[in-house]
């Protein structure tokens, strides 16, 4: 088990994490996850010893790291760097093997058992048709799963990734994810920092987000990716919802905080659903607009998009007709606003209250798509209601044009 | 493979060996008065059983075969100095005349020199060690110039490397101008000669040679493993900052050696281990004793070609490395560059 405990660590007189507290059990996956600069990196430094640990403790099996030398370290602990140097001809093997130099004694040559390790690294990592292959001609990527073979081949209880598949393409970094999955399940400990939040969702069990050299949260993936912590911690609105194939969480970035203007443009009302309204609500956020959207039903995408987006709105649970006091509250919010978007999406009892609203509020009205009768789950009421519409409206087919009408309706009002 | 590559190691070393029999015999044999090679091999083996021969046997063993050894001893001094400088900054430019460390030995040794005018016994004990101080003090403080937050860049390696040379020569000029009366010989030794050379010398510094590279030797696969870096190399469980120390010490020890009975005598730390790795590949296993080998019989036939070029006018043998390594330093320059 791998621990910190109230662990400050930096460079020199220089503090780059502050006070840390994280566990890597045998048999898990943990990840670090956070901004560039956040001292991700300087977490797994300071148990390589690259790093000083200031204060607090960094143990392995309850012995304190800062106190073994390099030698035992190694034998404990293997690393996977971001970037790997190559700058001479060595062949693969003769890489991978460099790996094998804490299992051999100090002056000994590798012997035929430490040959079968390095063999067998190389078909974990499916590098073994490059083993002749001098290293410096190899890309990065090649390396990087090299690297993996070497820190494998020290037979370490504990894994450092530092984001050991920045280099690698789609099949090899599944490849190299599942086969550090399979060891960490096998007993290793993993410690691994990712960028790729949806590959960080998938393979760990747990994730510590670290931010200004601190862990800003801790916990299950599902616990830990939110839009909020995603808006504090990367300042960046995003949609968060499961990967309909993994089923693990999947983080889809919408827009930077930074990227939206501090004072309002004005306000929006948008009657949509289904993830019909979700680019014209990124669209108005990022122009500075401040957009309500009526009710939304939970695990539509267009709740989930609002919600990143810090869009007014009313949750719904159900598809039935609303209370009359969130009704009341949807029509409040269409006529604050400084204009009205319609789409023609499916309209039901719960969301005919958008389109009820939008109807009964007053002010400039852009409708968006073709109406259909099958888009009426409302017995008429629906088309009764678009048809209403239609007369003082301007009509557009998708979500930039909708932008471009709002943008001209809002700011031609005096 | 394995041992393919072993017979490819012992085939080697078998060929260095015999290339540089080759160049002592050459050595030994070819000057103002050429000997052959089974006159050369007659005078040592009467030499070594004790019978007397003919007056020329004085000539080979107690002029020409030390001051042949004495290039071999020297040429593999600064071959394998150079092999383990370049493997500890990871730089194929490092040597120890571009380094400054054989201007720091130099000094280290004229000071030694001019220190002491009693027993000449007590200066043979002095000047290696005065050399050795000066070339360790040398590398130490280079480093410590050529550092930016724990980092060393190649080219402040380099100008640090230049910049500490020239204050060292300006303070080996002023000590010859302070000590007039030895200026010529020291000039002459500074120039890189071997004209001194001694049985005396080739005992002195054979021990030091000895020294210097068997303990590296022993830590090849610890310089291959240099190569990946400072952070991979602790990663991987080398004790990075004590390694490197111990092996600038030996190769301080080697540059001392040379520097002591020859002056400077540049480019073959630079040279040597550059041709080798070429050929032979990064490998210090090899690379180590085959650079060895190689700057044995470099420095042999750089120092036969000293005396016999311009003959009867001999040539400081440190001119003549100097012809040859500048170019080859360009060339590698503008090759670096190229490759950029």
């Amino acid at each position: 088990m791998l621990s910190f405990e109230n662990v400050t660590a930096g460079y020199g007189d220089t503090a780059i994490v502050r006070d840390v507290s994280l566990v890597v059990p045998p048999g898990e996956i943990v990840g670090l996850v956070g901004p560039n600069g956040a001292g991700k990196s300087t977490l797994l430094r300071a148990i390589t010893g690259s790093a000083d640990v200031h204060r607090g403790s960094l143990t392995l099996n309850g012995t304190s790291l800062a106190n073994m030398n390099a030698r035992d370290r190694a034998r404990s602990v293997g690393v996977v760097p971001q970037s790997v140097e190559a700058t001479f001809s060595f062949s693969a093997r003769e890489f991978v093997l460099m790996g094998r130099h804490v299992r051999m004694t100090r002056f000994g040559t590798a012997s035929a058992h430490d040959h079968d390790v390095v063999q067998e690294m190389l078909e974990l990592t499916d590098t073994a048709y490059l083993a002749d292959d001098p290293v410096d001609t190899l890309s990065g990527g090649d390396l990087q799963r090299l690297a993996l073979a070497q820190a494998l081949a020290q037979e370490p209880d504990v894994l450092l990734l530092d984001e050991a598949t920045s280099h690698l393409d789609l099949n090899h970094r599944l490849q190299v994810l599942n086969l550090v999955r399979r060891l960490a399940d096998e007993g290793k400990a993993v410690l691994a920092v990712f960028h790729d939040l949806d590959l960080a969702a998938r393979y760990t069990d747990r994730l510590a987000v670290v931010h200004e050299g601190g862990i800003f949260s801790a916990g299950g993936p599902s616990d830990v990716l939110t839009p909020a912590m995603l808006r504090s911690v990367f300042g960046v609105r995003a949609v968060v919802g499961a990967d309909p194939v993994t089923g693990s969480l999947s983080v889809t970035p919408v827009l930077r905080e930074q990227d939206v203007p501090p004072e309002s443009q004005g306000s929006v009302f948008i009657a949509a659903g289904g993830g019909a309204g979700s680019h014209l609500m990124g669209l108005l956020a990022l122009e500075g607009f401040s957009v309500s959207a009526g009710v939304l039903n939970h695990g539509d995408m267009d709740r989930e998009v609002a919600a990143s987006l810090m869009v007014t709105r009313v949750d719904l649970t159900a598809y039935d007709t609303p209370p009359e006091e969130i009704r009341t509250q949807v029509l409040d919010m269409a006529r604050k606003a400084d204009a009205r978007v319609v789409f023609a999406v499916p309209y039901g009892p719960a969301n005919l209250a958008n389109l009820e609203a939008a109807a009964a509020a007053e002010g400039p009205l852009v409708l968006v798509g073709t109406w259909s009768e099958e888009l009426d789950f409302t017995h008429g009421e629906a088309t009764k209601l678009w048809r209403s519409l239609q007369a003082d409206s301007i009509q557009v087919t998708d979500a930039r044009r909708a932008l471009a009408a709002v943008r001209g309706l809002v700011h031609s009002e005096p | 493979m394995v041992d393919q590559s072993r017979a490819r190691s012992v085939t080697v070393i078998t060929a260095l060996f015999a290339v540089l029999l080759v160049a002592i015999v050459a050595g030994v044999g070819l000057g103002a008065v050429s000997v052959g090679p089974t006159e050369v091999f007659a005078a040592i083996g009467r030499a070594l059983s004790g019978e007397s021969g003919p007056v020329s046997d004085a000539v080979i063993i107690d002029l020409r075969l030390p001051r042949v050894l004495l290039a071999a001893l020297v040429g593999a001094c600064l071959a394998s100095a150079g092999v383990l400088y370049q493997a500890i900054f990871r730089n194929p430019l490092a040597d120890p005349y571009i380094l400054g460390v054989s201007s720091g030995a130099g000094l280290g040794a004229i000071i030694a020199i001019v220190s002491t005018t009693t027993a000449t016994g007590l200066r043979y004990g002095l000047v290696p060690a005065g050399a050795f101080a000066g070339a360790l003090a040398t590398i130490l403080v280079v480093v410590r110039l050529a550092s930016r937050r724990g980092r060393l860049e190649t080219t402040s390696l380099l100008l640090a490397g230049v910049a500490i040379s020239y204050i060292l020569a300006a303070l080996t000029s002023f000590i010859m101008v302070l000590f007039r009366q030895s200026m010529a010989s020291v000039v002459f030794w500074m120039m890189g000669g071997l004209t001194s050379a001694s049985w005396r010398y080739v005992g002195m510094i054979a021990p030091m040679f000895v020294i210097g590279v068997v303990v590296p030797l022993l830590y090849t696969r610890q310089l291959n493993i240099m190569l990946l870096g400072d952070e991979r190399a602790s990663q991987l469980g080398i004790e990075v900052e004590r390694f490197k120390r111990i092996t600038l010490a030996f190769a301080s020890l080697l540059v001392a050696a040379a520097v002591s009975v020859s002056g400077l005598i540049g480019f073959i730390g630079l040279m040597t281990p550059h041709i080798v790795r070429l050929i032979l590949g990064p490998d210090h296993r090899l690379l180590l004793p085959a650079s060895t080998l190689a700057g044995a019989s470099i420095m042999v036939f750089a120092d036969l070609l000293a005396r016999t070029a311009l003959a009867p006018i001999e040539v400081p043998v440190g001119i003549v490395t100097a012809l040859l390594g500048g170019p080859f330093f360009i060339w590698l320059l503008v090759r670096r560059e190229g490759v950029r």
